[in-house]
């Protein structure tokens, strides 16, 4: 990941191209306006192309022909992949999409147009807005409103409450677990990847906090893109409450123009596991995310296909007689699989991943601690999100700090929050991990 | 208080936000200079651990003879050793994972102090290597900056906005709230064996020899570089004799690593004898002797430390030193 300031060139490129589309397809009747967007399209996914999958689709071939005994004559490309690149592409697409389906007017002001692809709050890891959303916020008059001031500023605090006391921290774990895989244990590797999905919700959700919360102190509105994933009760649920911009984009652009779920079950099937697979690509060119794509589908396919059966067999032991308890067990479940999911996710290669899911299922060794400080204020973190987040989930309404109406409770809390950031924040130049898509 | 206020400012309006902003912020001052005055007192009333032995190292320590390193330093120099046989008192002031800023820092803080005798530094294979994490490190020195205005200069290495940051009286103990608690506890002292500041290892390695290439080139630090320099300058400039010694390895390495090679040119420039224990054959044949391939164990740092001690009996500086205080 790297951010080169000549790379604004492919962006200019990007909007050009767009917004041309956007009023030659608004213009045009017939089969033209299909071309102009299929022009759109290609430009823009040939440049997510070039720069994220020329390299990996190469390699591929290589590894194919070095199979017959060939050896490939296509050269890799020396080049860095631009920050944010996945993300303004598919917002772009998302623009030119809406154009051509009627649901939104073409831009005629480049400026305004070319803000709604560099909108700065989201620019680099969303989240993906719909131009029915954005677009018009650019054109209307924005009051200053303080209480939208302090909305943001409260929302801004919790996202690095959350990047950089939880996800950063939890970091330190995880790095030194992945990076060393063949010193580490089962125990070690098990905890790491249970670390891992709470560093990868707090890192991403983390920023989208920030980015929504800057746009709100400005007076502009972002969607949501997290609704506490941790609390989902199946995988379904979970890609309701996960990353929401980019789920929806597909659900919009990808699988109901597939046929959805309105066609036979087999293709059905097959319209999950594209999707799935297309979003594991869409992180990532790697084997790793095309598997960790493929893992997700099968568990929703999986889920799908059994419901029957599940919902008999729940029935017959009686779970659903202690709704706490099915509860817990649900989400307990739903937490597992996405994590072990995201050991593909997390391993740089699938060699890796397998070796941690190994080590993992021996459940041997005793854990890694280097520093006890680091586990314990890795348990607090997640002891202080779970608090949280349980309390959003089940308890609306109920006692709050963060909304009170009491002035100085209200303060306190954020000071507290704000306090902790700096007495346990990770100040070390890390990285948000979504920024490399 | 906040209700007739209310009233004053119109709800909604730039001055009641700013007059919002400012009670907030005077909030966060004083809950900042409170919490961050309750960390100090106990962060320097610690009695133990690797933040005592930092603050021991900068504000106390009138030792001798002073060994200054990362972990092969505070995990293979006895301070016993020296003590008994060059008749001078000495402490270990290395530190586990800390890069050359931090012995450089420290230094700067002891030479403000006093002048010690010797110096010691052990240089390890990749010291000038370009890492993030080694300016991440600095973090243990941030607890000095108020009180040591010379470590400044190597604190404010770790980024633009550190002065910045340090307007808080909470961030220079950022991530040591466990470490204070403990450090402040005698169960601590029990627990952490600590002998003038070196921690014996106590693994016995048992493996055969690995080759390791060491001549792979990688990115300089130029920061370190000047590190390394300025610590070579200040001690010539404080007459501290200083000698720089690679402490042994177990793996027969091919090549030579590109920060030992630029460190004993510099070396050789500045007139300061490097002592290269690296490649030395009788330790290369006893895994026992170590803990890991880079760490030798307490039985590994006894012979070593006899060995290092014979050479530094054996230099002219060093007779001239005893001979003196022989006459006194």
């Amino acid at each position: 990941m790297a951010f080169v300031p000549i790379y604004i060139v492919i962006l200019g490129f990007t909007i050009i191209v767009d917004y041309l589309a956007g009023i030659c397809i608004e213009k045009s009747e017939g089969r033209k306006r299909k071309y102009f967007l299929i022009a759109s399209l290609v430009a823009n996914i040939g440049i997510l192309c070039i720069f994220k999958y020329y390299n990996f689709i190469n390699q591929n071939f290589s590894f194919l022909l070095h199979g017959f005994g060939l050896s490939n004559p296509i050269p890799y490309l020396s080049i860095l992949l631009p920050i944010g690149l996945s993300f303004h592409t598919f917002q772009a697409m998302s623009y030119t999409i809406e154009v051509y389906r009627g649901n939104q007017k073409a831009e005629r002001h480049f400026g305004i147009y070319a803000l709604y692809v560099m909108f700065y709050p989201q620019l680099v890891a969303g989240p993906i807005e719909r131009p029915q959303n954005l677009l018009h916020q650019f054109r209307e008059k924005h009051h200053f409103s303080s209480d939208q001031v302090f909305e943001g500023l409260k929302i801004m605090t919790w996202g690095l409450f959350k990047k950089l006391v939880i996800a950063d921290r939890l970091g330190i774990y995880i790095n030194g677990a992945y990076n060393h895989l063949p010193q580490q244990n089962g125990m070690t590797l098990l905890l790491a990847t249970i670390f891992f999905s709470f560093q990868i919700y707090c890192d991403f959700s983390g920023y989208s906090d920030i980015a929504i919360g800057a746009a709100r102190v400005m007076g502009f509105n972002l969607m949501t893109n997290f609704r506490r994933p941790l609390f989902a009760k199946n995988t379904g649920e979970f890609w309701k409450r996960w990353h929401i911009s980019l789920s929806t984009w597909f659900k919009d652009y990808l699988y109901f123009p597939m046929g959805g779920s309105k066609v036979p079950v087999p293709r059905w099937y097959f319209n999950l596991m594209i999707v799935f697979l297309i979003s594991g690509l869409w992180h990532g060119a790697n084997w790793t995310y095309i598997i960790w794509g493929g893992i997700n589908g099968f568990y929703l396919i999986f889920a799908i296909a059994t419901k029957k059966y599940r919902d008999k067999f729940n029935k017959l032991i009686g779970i659903n007689k202690f709704p706490r308890l099915n509860l817990f067990l649900e989400i307990s479940i739903t937490f597992l699989l996405i994590s072990f999911s995201r050991i593909f996710f997390r391993s740089k290669t699938v060699e890796d991943a397998i070796t941690v899911m190994k080590k993992i299922i021996t459940f041997k060794g005793s854990i890694f601690n280097d520093g006890t400080a680091i586990v314990i204020y890795s348990f607090m973190a997640i002891g202080f999100l779970l608090a949280v987040e349980l309390k959003k989930e089940f308890y609306t309404g109920t006692f709050t700090l963060s909304n009170h109406k009491n002035f100085w409770v209200r303060n306190s809390y954020y000071s507290f929050l704000i306090i902790i950031i700096i007495l346990l924040g990770v100040f070390d130049g890390g990285q948000f991990i979504y920024f490399q898509f | 208080m906040i209700e007739p206020l209310k009233k004053i400012f119109k709800r909604r309006s730039f001055p009641y936000l700013f007059f919002k902003i400012a009670v907030f912020f005077i909030l966060l001052f004083l809950v900042d200079f409170f919490v961050g005055n309750i960390f100090k007192h106990f962060f320097f009333k610690q009695t133990s651990g690797w933040e005592y032995r930092t603050k021991y190292s900068i504000e106390d320590t009138k030792a001798d003879i002073l060994i200054f390193g990362a972990s092969r330093a505070q995990q293979q120099y006895n301070p016993v050793y020296f003590e008994e046989r060059l008749n001078e008192t000495c402490y270990n002031v290395g530190r586990d994972g800390e890069p050359i800023f931090y012995s450089y820092a420290v230094l700067q803080a002891i030479l403000q102090r006093y002048k010690p005798k010797i110096i010691i530094f052990d240089v390890d294979n990749a010291v000038f290597m370009e890492k993030q994490s080694s300016y991440d490190r600095i973090a243990a020195l941030l607890p000095f900056y108020e009180k040591h205005p010379e470590m400044r200069s190597v604190i404010e290495l770790r980024g633009p906005f550190e002065k910045l940051k340090l307007q808080s009286h909470i961030y220079p103990y950022n991530s040591l709230l466990f470490k204070i608690a403990m450090g402040n506890t005698e169960f601590n002292k029990k627990r952490n064996v600590d002998i003038k500041g070196y921690v014996p290892l106590s693994n016995s390695l048992n493996e055969p020899i690995r080759k390791v290439d060491l001549s792979s080139k990688y990115p300089i630090d130029s920061n370190k570089v000047n590190c390394y320099k300025s610590f070579i300058n200040d001690c010539i400039k404080a007459n501290v004799k200083l000698y720089l010694v690679s402490s042994p390895y177990f793996f027969q390495s091919t090549g030579s690593d590109t920060s030992i090679a630029l460190a004993k040119k510099i070396a050789n420039e500045k007139n300061i004898e490097f002592i290269d224990f690296s490649k030395d054959g009788f330790f290369k044949s006893n895994s026992k002797l170590f803990d890991d391939t880079v760490h030798v164990n307490f039985a590994g740092s006894t012979i070593f430390c006899n060995r290092l001690i014979d050479t530094l009996i054996s230099r002219d500086h060093y007779k001239t030193v005893k001979i003196s205080n022989d006459i006194k």
